[in-house]
């Protein structure tokens, strides 16, 4: 028993590795742009896998490519700028700002805000001072003597 | 009136919400920006599918109009558009072939067999038709990825000066031709 879990711990082991361990780089460094860049692109043919995840052709592809220009010592956003160059800004998870896309960098920022704001307001408005003057207690009284005659009735 | 002015921004927020998420229901995800639209076909140097010794590059291509069409014979869309594109031919549209070769991994010594592709290709046109002036062998998928080909079939227009003016992706049908292609010809021989 023992050495049956022994094995299937072991063999889980081996399921956990990922793309990155086929390829051999240079430095740690490159290593990491490398795993940092396949986690970062998006595979242009199924929709929402990036390249490290995905087993398109085009996702190999595309991971190859990354692997070539991480070698020649290209920088991350160098790499980025060669694949939005050919696939557009589909293929990078961080969509850039754009007339057409700042909104997603505006509103939410616009609804904490406005959020807040309406939070302090209510705040003031309930801690401000209430004066309770003569007119008032006129008022109370008669609201009281029209209840205490209507329990009469 | 100010409350009431209040009171109706949740439902334009709602109503506004509405138009937006109805609209998304008839966006096409498979629909992607290029970022090769507007720039000069890439340069390269490629062999020609069905001759020996025949390389083509880009400069090759200048000077008339064309169809890049990015295909293989293991694509069964590829297959169902031959037709209407070998129709197109006959119409006189200039089309070039772009052969995808999907199973081809040097990775995995993958050995490639030239002449068993050139069999299978030449029996798949002469049974579907054949829209092609020639076709150009990307076996290593370098000159799909400067395009940005994520798969096939994809069809790329290209003007004479070289330039890309649309890209394509998925078949093209009668209604995509009339639609995408043909205002975009016309407007090219105006």
């Amino acid at each position: 028993m023992k050495y049956v879990l022994m094995i299937l711990t072991m063999l889980m082991s081996f399921a956990g590795h990922t793309v990155e361990d086929k390829y051999e780089f240079s430095s740690q460094e490159r290593a990491a742009t490398f795993k940092e860049l396949t986690h970062e692109l998006r595979c242009p043919k199924c929709q929402n896998q990036n390249i490290a995840d995905s087993d398109a052709i085009v996702a190999k592809d595309l991971r190859d490519k990354v692997v070539t220009l991480v070698h020649e010592g290209k920088t991350k956003e160098e790499v980025i700028d060669y694949m939005i160059d050919r696939y557009g800004y589909f293929v990078h998870y961080q969509p850039p700002v754009t007339p057409a896309t700042i909104i997603l960098w505006v509103l939410p920022i616009f609804i904490v805000v406005v959020g807040f704001g309406f939070i302090v307001f209510r705040q003031k408005k309930a801690s401000r001072k209430q004066v309770w003057d003569a007119n008032d207690e006129a008022k109370l009284t008669k609201l009281i003597a029209q209840y205490q005659r209507k329990e009469q009735q | 009136m100010n409350k009431k002015l209040i009171a109706i921004i949740p439902f334009l927020i709602f109503m506004f919400l509405c138009v937006f998420l109805y609209q998304g229901l008839f966006g096409n995800p498979r629909e992607l920006q290029t970022g090769r639209i507007g720039q000069v076909m890439p340069s390269f140097t490629l062999p020609d599918l069905m001759v020996d010794e025949k390389q083509w590059q880009n400069t090759d291509l200048l000077g008339e109009v064309y169809l890049l069409n990015v295909w293989g014979t293991w694509c069964p869309t590829c297959i169902a558009e031959l037709g209407y594109l070998a129709q197109l031919r006959s119409q006189g549209v200039r089309i070039i072939g772009l052969y995808y070769e999907q199973a081809y991994d040097p990775d995995f010594g993958d050995q490639f067999d030239m002449n068993a592709l050139r069999v299978e290709v030449k029996s798949m046109l002469d049974r579907a038709g054949d829209p092609y002036q020639f076709n150009i062998l990307d076996l290593e998928r370098t000159l799909a990825l400067d395009l940005g080909v994520s798969g096939a079939p994809e069809t790329f227009l290209v003007n004479k000066e070289g330039k890309i003016l649309l890209h394509h992706t998925g078949d093209i049908n009668p209604r995509v031709w009339r639609a995408k292609f043909a205002p975009a010809i016309q407007e090219l021989s105006q």
